[in-house]
């Protein structure tokens, strides 16, 4: 971050504008990245989603508005946008229009702790990615209240599966999380990704010693961000649409765009936990291969690592529409007993696996 | 005070397959009681027909089942064939019953695919309708319209099927288990469906009996009962097939007996075809004039094994050109009546998997 | 055991990919329309110079929806298409042809007056 300050103060006094309006705006930029990549991200995300969707059916998907319906997910928006908010009446007006905020601003909140490449973390704290995983679980609160205030039965029950979902599928999650900071000997996000840098390169990833560690946490996530096999909150066939069922308009648009917010951000996490981050696939920077010479190499170093982080999180989003597509939903007796009889116990071995690893590996200076 | 969820599905639900009503009790998610009602799509199909010639009347039996039209269709043509004592051409006996068994698959297609959005797969639904849609076009061709047919006449069917409508029926035919192998690979061996259907919603054998439930869902509970083998109507004496039958009882039972009922009508289509290819002069209806048709004073009852569970449609006549009484026994029905005890101690989605597994349609419950 | 579900599961999932491969069936409808069959049923289509106005499609229709009115030299058609299911049993029934199933099936209008046609023989539509 202090590069970019650096180069942010380096670009204002070539315009003549004093450095303490530099120290105002540097700190909202982040803010306005984020706000606008989270909006853009969705719109695509959803056509996305849309478009796979219809090609593993063989359909064509959205195809009107726009070229090749890139537009749809945009006409979708500002239908939404315009449509009318209903009150529902013998419910509690303030927790009904509040629930919505407060799933949206934690899905919002978590985009600013994933490092995007070596000098974009946004928020960068000794202790990210526990701060993480506690921010992760927000949301949750927010659908309970929507189930609640809706006073509707389906959304009542929509929003206690939720939490019941969420309650037993943070654990398997955390005790996944400590075995990738035991294996990285940090509990700051950026520095696990860091300590997936070596002379393997590919090899390096957690992935390799933590695979058991990564699908046990690739279907708490799936289960957290209420999807299919996992979306009993929701399950359209039986709930009707679950907790957001009696909200329209803008707060359900809110609701809409946390989900696809917080599968996109879960997924990155996954892929920096993991598969390396920012890191590159190949041995080498592609940049410095092509601009080698140029004095903005570093910067360009920068994008193209926000480029390595987005291609490996659209491959792992790919593989949660793929299971969307393909899977029925859990029943909810199994959906509990699958997390503590099955996910709790494996990843807590693999806890205690990778602790014996890394003992033996590091000779005993855990 | 510990009280019950009283929470009402439908008659506007996405999955309640129409328009049925389930008044349920949760404990939580367990259900203490579920009452369907039903009523919804009532139309008056046995009241219609006392106020309509034969004539008028046959278009609208198609209606009784939109997913079955040839069955409810043949069976109001076989009671009215019967009460006239007509003996229907053997073509045309055997043209019928490749329309019922195409329409078979095409019933059964629907309710795979619509059974496993139930449970929440959406890629199933979309390839069964592929399928479908292929049995629905050899239908418009045939026919004149996908759904509402008309097709057959008393006395025969409106008209001859040609070679090159055959042809296509049989490419069909052969292109069918390929994509059953397909679903079959998507579900059969899921565990997620497993678990979602083995040992769910379980009909005993006395159960099924007691209510008379019949059809697929008989069969699954490890009864052998099959019109089409039990009272052979139409060309089902001549066709060489084996029942479909399983004795798990439950919603999977319900599933490998419907998957397997679709192979062995391909088979029993296969066998027709090949008749038909081969002695294509016979007559294909005996061309009787029917606007005037003056049935005989009796009564008669047609028994049809539809996709759905016996289907009957009693007629009785006076002797005039308009039916007495029609009246329909259709296997949606008894099906929706055995609800409430297959879901006893289940949960609340597994209501709606078990429902799903049923293959009830609303408007042949209601008529 | 469990392997047997993973491979299961891993079998389902290449499945539903393999389809990404195969060939798009969608029609799309406005501006691709279906190949309609010669047997298609659509809105019924009288002629007059054929009809010799026996009421016969009257009584064979179950929705009451085809009506023949016979004046002096002249024979008037009416259908409510608001009623008719198209079931196609005038047309089937009509001595003379007199009435056969055109391919019109788009019949859906913003104005219910449209629904209701009445031809006569002896000018053009009224």
């Amino acid at each position: 971050m202090n590069y970019l300050y650096f180069l942010y103060v380096q670009i204002l006094t070539n315009y003549h504008i004093p450095k303490i309006l530099a120290d105002i705006t540097f700190p909202i930029i982040p803010f306005c990245i984020i706000a606008a990549a989270v909006i853009l991200t969705v719109l695509i995300l959803v056509l996305a989603e849309r478009k796979i969707l219809a090609l593993f059916t063989q359909r064509k998907g959205p195809n009107r508005v726009g070229y090749c319906g890139i537009l749809q997910t945009v006409a979708d928006a500002i239908k939404l946008l315009f449509k009318q908010n209903i009150d529902i009446d013998n419910s509690d007006k303030f927790l009904f229009n509040v629930a919505p905020i407060i799933v949206f601003v934690p899905a919002m909140l978590l985009w600013g702790f994933i490092p995007y490449s070596s000098e974009f973390t946004f928020m960068n704290f000794s202790v990210s990615s526990l701060l993480y995983i506690t921010i992760a679980v927000l949301p949750v609160i927010g659908i309970i209240l929507a189930g609640y205030a809706s006073n509707n039965n389906f959304s009542l029950i929509g929003a206690i599966r939720s939490a019941a979902q969420i309650i037993s599928y943070e654990l398997p999650i955390m005790f996944v999380l400590l075995s990738v900071v035991l294996l990285s000997s940090s509990i700051n996000i950026k520095d696990i990704v860091f300590s997936q840098l070596g002379s393997l390169s590919v090899l390096n990833w957690h992935i390799f010693p933590c695979i058991i560690g990564f699908l046990v946490m690739f279907i708490c996530v799936i289960a957290e961000l209420n999807r299919c096999p996992f979306d009993l909150p929701e399950a359209e066939s039986e709930l009707v649409a679950g907790y957001n069922v009696e909200y329209s308009g803008m707060r359900f648009a809110l609701f809409f765009l946390a989900e696809y917010a917080l599968m996109f951000i879960m997924c990155a996490f996954l892929v920096t936990l993991f598969f390396g981050g920012f890191l590159p696939v190949t041995s080498k920077y592609i940049s410095e291969m092509i601009f080698s010479n140029s004095q903005y190499l570093s910067v360009c170093i920068y994008f193209e690592q926000v480029m390595w982080l987005v291609i490996k999180t659209i491959i792992l989003v790919y593989i949660v529409m793929l299971i969307r597509a393909t899977l029925p939903r859990l029943g909810s007796e199994s959906l509990m007993k699958f997390s503590w009889y099955v996910l709790l116990p494996v990843s807590m071995i693999n806890f205690i696996v990778i602790a014996i690893i890394k003992f033996f590996i590091e000779g005993g200076a855990v | 005070m510990k009280t019950n969820m009283k929470i009402n599905i439908g008659p506007q639900h996405p999955s309640t397959h129409g328009v049925l009503r389930l008044i349920t009790e949760l404990d939580g998610e367990k259900i203490v009681s579920v009452e369907p009602v039903v009523g919804y799509l009532h139309r008056g199909i046995e009241k219609m027909a006392e106020n309509r010639t034969y004539l008028q009347y046959l278009p609208i039996v198609d209606r009784v089942d939109y997913l079955g039209g040839f069955f409810t269709s043949y069976a109001f043509c076989d009671a009215v064939e019967n009460l006239m004592s007509l003996d229907v051409p053997k073509r045309a006996k055997y043209i019928r019953t490749l329309c019922m068994e195409l329409n078979r698959i095409a019933s059964h297609l629907l309710w795979l695919g619509t059974f496993m959005l139930d449970l929440g797969a959406s890629s199933p639904l979309f390839y069964c309708f592929r399928d479908r849609e292929k049995i629905l076009s050899l239908f418009e061709e045939l026919t004149g319209q996908r759904m509402m047919y008309n097709y057959f006449v008393f006395g025969g069917v409106r008209h001859d099927i040609s070679s090159d409508w055959l042809d296509k029926v049989y490419n069909f035919v052969l292109e069918l288990p390929k994509a059953i192998k397909d679903y079959e690979k998507i579900i059969t061996l899921n565990p997620i469906f497993a678990e979602r259907t083995i040992e769910k919603g379980i009909l005993t054998k006395q159960n099924a009996l007691q209510y008379s439930i019949t059809g697929p869902n008989l069969r699954a509970s490890g009864i052998e009962l099959d019109f089409r083998k039990a009272m052979p109507y139409s060309a089902y004496g001549d066709i060489d097939f084996v029942i479909s039958q399983s004795n798990r009882c439950d919603s999977y039972g319900r599933y490998l007996v419907r998957i397997q009922e679709m192979k062995v009508s391909s088979d029993i289509i296969k066998q027709l075809v090949n008749y038909l290819k081969s002695n294509t002069n016979e007559d294909y209806s005996l061309k009787i004039n029917s606007v005037n048709l003056k049935v005989p004073e009796g009564e008669y009852t047609s028994y049809v094994e539809s996709s759905r569970g016996l289907l009957s449609c009693y007629v009785k006549s006076d002797g005039s050109g308009k039916p007495y009484r029609v009246k329909w026994r259709t296997g949606s029905y008894y099906a929706v009546q055995a609800i409430p005890i297959l879901v006893q101690n289940h949960n609340y989605n597994d209501l709606i998997a078990i429902f799903g597994s049923l293959d009830v349609i609303m408007p042949e419950v209601d008529r | 055991m469990i392997l047997s579900k993973i491979k299961a599961l891993i079998e389902g999932h290449l499945t539903v990919f393999k389809h990404t491969f195969k060939k798009n069936i969608t029609l799309e409808y406005p501006e691709n329309k279906q190949i309609l069959p010669e047997t298609f049923r659509g809105k019924p289509d009288w002629v007059s110079e054929k009809c010799i106005a026996c009421k016969i499609c009257e009584r064979v229709c179950p929705a009451g929806a085809v009506k023949i009115e016979k004046q002096d030299n002249n024979i008037k058609f009416h259908l409510d298409l608001s009623k008719c299911i198209i079931c196609g049993n005038c047309a089937y029934n009509c001595p003379k042809e007199a009435i056969c199933m055109s391919k019109e099936y788009e019949l859906a209008t913003d104005n219910k007056k449209d629904l209701y046609i009445e031809i006569n023989s002896n000018s053009e539509v009224i």
